[in-house]
C-alpha cells in the first residue's frame, strides 16, 4: 500500500541543520505531490485549488520557522509525516481537512470575533494566539 | 451455420464510402488533406505522435509568467523574465520550492530534486520547461 510505502521506517536523525532543512523541504514536496490524490479522496474540487492548499500546507510548515535544533525539527517532520498519512489513507474525514486546511485557523477566529462587537484588544490577542 | 457467422464478419469489415468510386478509407482523406501535404505525410506515418507537439519559448515565458503572478506572496508588478525569487520578489526558500511545485503543476512535470535546487530565478525556470522533453 501506497501509505505503508510512505511511513518512515528508520526515525529521522539529522546530523545538522542543512540536512533537517533539505529534509523539510522534501517533505513539502512530497505534500504537494499528494495533493490531486487528497481532492480526489476528499471532493474538494469546488471548495479549494491546488495552489492554496499548497499555500496552506506552507503556512503550517512556516509556523515553526524559528526552530533551530535538528532533533526537534525531526521531530515534527514526523508529527507532519503521520498528518500527510492520516489524510491520504482516508483516516480523516472531508470536514477535518475542510477546517483545518482550507479554512485554517483565521477562518474560525473570524466567527468568534463577529459576536463580541465592542470586543477589547486584549481578548482578540487572546484570541489568536497564547504569547503576545 | 457458417453463413451465419461469416455475414457479421463482413459487415464488420466493410467500410462505407459516400462515393460509389472510392473504395479505400484514405481516398476522403487524401481530398481534404491534398492542400497539406506535410499533413497527410505525417498523418500516415505518424498517425498518433507527439513528436512535433512542442512549446514555444513564447508559451513558456507566458505560462511561467503567469504562475508567478497567481502565487499570492508576489507582487505582479516586479514579475519579468529576468526576477530573481528571493532577491527581486522578496520570497523565502519554502516560497521558491512552492513556486516550482506551481510550475511542476503547470506543465505537468516532474522535476527531480537536484535540478529543483538550482531553479532560483525566472530565467533559470523558463530555460529548464523549454528545454525538458515531456513539458505539456
Amino acid at each position: 500500500m501506497a501509505f505503508t510505502m510512505r511511513a518512515v521506517k528508520v526515525p529521522l536523525n539529522s546530523a545538522s541543520l542543512e540536512e533537517a532543512r533539505h529534509r523539510v523541504f522534501d517533505f513539502f514536496k512530497q505534500a504537494c505531490r499528494s495533493i490531486p490524490t487528497i481532492m480526489e479522496i476528499y471532493n474538494l474540487e469546488d471548495v479549494v485549488t491546488p495552489a492554496q492548499l499548497r499555500s496552506s500546507i506552507a503556512k503550517q510548515i512556516r509556523r515553526n520557522q524559528e526552530v533551530t535544533n535538528p532533533k526537534v525539527i525531526d521531530m515534527l517532520l514526523f508529527k507532519g509525516m503521520e498528518e500527510l498519512n492520516n489524510i491520504v489513507e482516508h483516516a480523516k474525514q472531508r470536514h477535518h481537512v475542510i477546517g483545518q486546511y482550507v479554512i485554517g485557523e483565521q477562518g474560525l477566529v473570524k466567527d468568534t470575533a463577529s459576536k463580541d462587537q465592542g470586543g477589547s484588544e486584549f481578548l482578540k490577542k487572546f484570541y489568536t494566539s497564547n504569547y503576545f | 451455420m457458417a453463413a451465419a457467422a461469416l455475414g457479421p464478419a463482413i459487415l464488420r469489415r466493410i467500410r462505407l464510402s459516400p462515393s460509389p468510386s472510392s473504395s479505400q478509407p484514405f481516398a476522403a482523406a487524401a481530398a481534404a488533406a491534398a492542400s497539406h501535404p506535410h499533413a497527410l505525410a505525417r498523418w500516415l506515418s505518424r498517425p498518433m505522435s507527439s513528436h512535433d507537439a512542442h512549446l514555444t519559448r513564447e508559451e513558456v515565458v507566458d505560462r511561467v509568467l503567469d504562475v508567478l503572478k497567481s502565487h499570492p506572496k508576489v507582487d505582479p508588478s516586479k514579475v519579468n523574465p529576468d526576477a530573481h525569487f528571493e532577491k527581486d520578489l522578496g520570497l523565502d526558500s519554502l516560497d521558491t520550492v512552492e513556486v516550482v511545485m506551481a510550475i511542476e503543476e503547470e506543465f505537468k512535470l516532474e522535476i527531480p530534486d537536484r535540478e529543483a535546487d538550482k531553479i532560483d530565478s525566472l530565467p533559470l525556470a523558463i530555460e529548464y520547461v523549454s528545454n525538458h522533453p515531456m513539458a505539456a
